[in-house]
């Protein structure tokens, strides 16, 4: 980890740094109103039974909110930062009812842009990768 | 018809222009709260006032709330409507969201391909919402990847 109390700052930040780990519980009441107001209250973000018809093993979270998590990671570590770009895979299932981790590493510095490119991820507690992705953020 | 059927020239065309109502205050509040986003900046007036924007502003990836009228256009529609799934989503961000911004999203096919892999082919449309405000500012482009399993091409279908 790196930063300070007030967050990562261009000048503190190194290609290696991690990103401070992010533990969210996806329970199901969490996960059914953000779906809900991102316009996305399908049966299979809003309950076990809808997500079931749909022949899947459960309530799952909407790959948007995965991605807004991400963001969430990385905006958390560096409250004044900019994303310029978030690009994420949707590898496997994040299930409502679980605790998943938020990770991330710094991959690159850009001098002349002052921009940092890093290594984005979610971990199911069975230690899988669900989502992953990389990003572009501009640090104060 | 097939997914390889599908005339490319789908491709570039803008299959859906949308322009919404001016975006509520309430609505960048409630996506960030709901999301469990730690900074103020997104959700509290008055904390955002001192913030680096000036004032509200609303958490970058709410543009993926904004995703047009039309999902896809319809010959893709008919080929990807069955059981297919997000697979990803690249986002560019320009200026952010403020309240009473008018955000107008155009909607483009950027990709079609097809991948075989171990436990057999599959396709993907890549699609993009480009958002704009009323001040022709570049909001964001949202890119999604959806995937679906292809389907088995019946004897004699065409």
């Amino acid at each position: 980890m790196s930063g300070d109390a007030r967050g990562a700052t261009f000048d503190t930040v190194e290609p290696g740094d991690d990103l401070p780990e992010i533990t969210v519980e996806l329970s199901r009441a969490y996960v059914k109103a953000h779906a809900t107001a991102i316009g996305m209250p399908f049966p299979r973000f809003t309950d076990d039974e809808g997500a079931k018809a749909e022949g899947l093993p459960g309530q799952i979270t909407p790959g948007n909110m995965t991605l807004a998590l991400l963001a969430r990671e990385l905006l958390t570590w560096a409250p004044g930062g900019r994303v310029k770009r978030l690009g994420t895979t949707f590898r496997g299932l994040a299930l409502a009812g679980t605790t998943v981790r938020l990770l991330g590493t710094v991959t690159e510095k850009d001098e002349e842009k002052r921009t940092v490119e890093c290594d984005v991820w979610m971990e199911t507690p069975e230690g899988d990768r669900c989502v992953i992705g990389t990003a572009t953020v501009e640090l104060p | 018809m097939a997914f390889a059927d599908i005339d490319r020239s789908v491709i570039g065309r803008e299959y859906d222009r949308l322009t919404y109502q001016p975006i509520a205050a309430e609505e960048i509040v409630s996506y960030a709260k709901t999301l469990g986003v730690p900074d103020p900046i997104y959700f509290d007036e008055e904390a955002a006032r001192r913030g680096p924007y000036g004032g509200l502003v609303a958490f970058p990836t709410f543009v993926v709330k904004l995703r047009g009228g039309q999902h896809l256009p319809p010959e893709v529609a008919r080929q990807m409507s069955i059981g297919g799934f997000d697979a990803g989503k690249d986002i560019e961000l320009g200026v952010p969201i403020r309240p009473g911004d008018v955000i107008t999203a155009t909607s483009t096919i950027t990709e079609l391909y097809e991948k075989t892999g171990r436990s057999g082919s599959m396709w993907f449309v890549v699609f993009r919402q480009h958002l704009e405000n009323q001040h022709g500012e570049m909001v964001a482009n949202v890119d999604s990847r959806m995937m679906q399993r292809a389907k088995e091409k019946k004897e004699g279908a065409s």
